[in-house]
């Protein structure tokens, strides 16, 4: 719980500091103020692809290693990757609103397949919420988190793919389409999104071990104590 | 048994027990094909209209009614069934297989002759030489759902909110499919080149096909 409440504390610092540079970076001509969105936009959608790539992974490891650890590391990144892709998306409608003049536009690829991106994973959640069972849930939430990601590289190639409103990446191998002062404020904010994400995860699962321990205790209670008979209370 | 021999045989009871039930053919396809007149109905009297919407509102109704048809397999294996086929010693990749084979044949059927029925009720203007890149598309497009629902059929069996959880995983997965095969056509009109697109249906199918096959052992474990 210690470390949790640490990368908290890094993580505030860090936001702090990156909200900072947000707004003191120079404005974009055509976008003004709305041009800051893009330091909560980037790294909460970066994130939400992060997170469901640890999903899978998590997925992956449960699948042959067969340790709760590995399940809870999925089922908690998938929750957090969940808040942060809705995160990204309503900062772009709202961006979208602002720049395109409407906040949901069906030419914009990028954002019709994230917000599917988002169902996917509300599906996960809610399979792994149908099932009571610890090990039959975390075998076939695994075989979905791996099933799962197969969508992420959709997100990700659909501005290539198909005709769309929304940009091509802005940081290439050739260089960075931004001025210097928005490229670094965006940085710093990615590098404290994701320490948030870490602290948000470990919190998470420190909270899924607790969940699954008291189920456990239940369990047991409930097997060993029976109510009484009347009959034997009279005889005492 | 070869594993090939083992899934022929399992899309074959499979089928077998479709003809006898004959959901498909008696309540699914033809609930499609009314599904495709209320759309054609609420479009009014406009034609042009009607005739731009009808490929789209065959993929929705096709994706939407042939996941049922597609789910519908998973739905009838009960848990004595699970066991004897795990006793007879199968291959759980070979159900895997032959789950999606008899799905594939099942939707391929569904999906033409709702195709057909969109072509006679929507009266859509299609490109020149359009019958084998659409019909590639649908095939493709045909083994990948059922691919796909045979996993969400696995992965949710024996759930008490099975059909509608099912469908939710079904149905945004399903979306590289529907974005292939609907941009083929569209890819058609436009002269440019299909080859991305049905590029994008192969790898998906293959990547699903990957997914069955290497997923299977751990699929059987969770669903017993």
């Amino acid at each position: 719980m210690r470390r949790v409440q640490v990368l908290l504390a890094v993580a505030a610092a860090a936001l702090g500091y990156g909200a900072y540079l947000a707004f003191t970076a120079p404005l974009d001509v055509l976008q003004g103020e709305y041009t800051r969105m893009i330091n909560i936009h980037v790294p909460t959608l970066w994130l939400a692809f992060l997170a469901f790539g640890i999903t899978a992974l998590g997925s992956v490891m449960y699948l042959i290693r067969r340790t709760a650890r590995w399940d809870r590391l999925a089922a908690s990144s998938a929750e957090i990757g969940v808040l942060f892709a809705v995160v990204g998306v309503f900062t772009g409608m709202v961006w979208g609103q602002a720049v395109w003049g409407q906040a949901w536009d069906w030419g914009d690829a990028r954002l019709a397949t994230t917000a599917v991106m988002i169902f996917v994973y509300v599906a996960y959640l809610v399979l792994r919420q149908s099932i009571a069972d610890p090990e039959k849930r975390a075998k076939r939430s695994a075989i979905l988190g791996i099933i799962a990601v197969i969508q992420v590289p959709l997100v990700y190639f659909s501005v290539y793919l198909v005709r769309t409103l929304h940009q091509t990446p802005s940081i290439r191998p050739d260089g960075a389409t931004m001025p210097t002062e928005i490229l670094v404020a965006m940085l710093v904010n990615v590098g404290a999104f994701t320490v948030l994400y870490v602290a948000l995860l470990t919190g998470r699962m420190y909270v899924a071990r607790l969940e699954s321990e008291r189920a456990s205790e239940r369990a047991l209670a409930g097997e060993a104590v029976s109510n009484p008979r009347l009959s034997e209370i009279q005889d005492v | 048994m070869s594993l090939w021999k083992q899934s022929v045989e399992i899309a074959r009871v499979d089928l077998l027990v479709e003809s006898r039930l004959g959901d498909s053919l008696k309540i699914i396809l033809p609930f499609a094909i009314i599904a495709l007149m209320i759309f054609s109905l609420a479009f009014g009297s406009d034609l042009i209209s009607i005739g731009n919407a009808g490929p789209g509102v065959f993929w929705t109704i096709a994706i939407l009614f042939g996941m049922q048809i597609a789910l519908r397999a998973a739905a009838l294996e009960t848990e004595p069934r699970r066991d004897l086929t795990a006793l007879l010693g199968l291959d759980p990749a070979a159900r895997f297989l032959g789950r999606s084979l008899s799905a594939s044949l099942l939707l391929g059927g569904f999906m033409s002759v709702l195709f057909a029925a969109m072509l006679l009720l929507f009266n859509p203007v299609l490109p020149t030489g359009w019958l084998w890149p659409v019909a590639t598309s649908l095939v493709l497009s045909t083994i990948g759902l059922a691919m796909l629902s045979t996993l969400a059929g696995e992965v949710t069996v024996g759930l008490r909110n099975r059909t509608s959880l099912a469908s939710l995983i079904v149905a945004p997965l399903v979306i590289p499919i529907v974005v292939g095969a609907s941009q083929v056509r569209e890819a058609m009109d436009r002269s440019s080149g299909i080859l991305i697109w049905i590029l994008l249906l192969t790898t998906t199918d293959l990547v699903l096909l990957v997914a069955g096959v290497g997923l299977s052992r751990p699929l059987e474990e969770a669903s017993r």
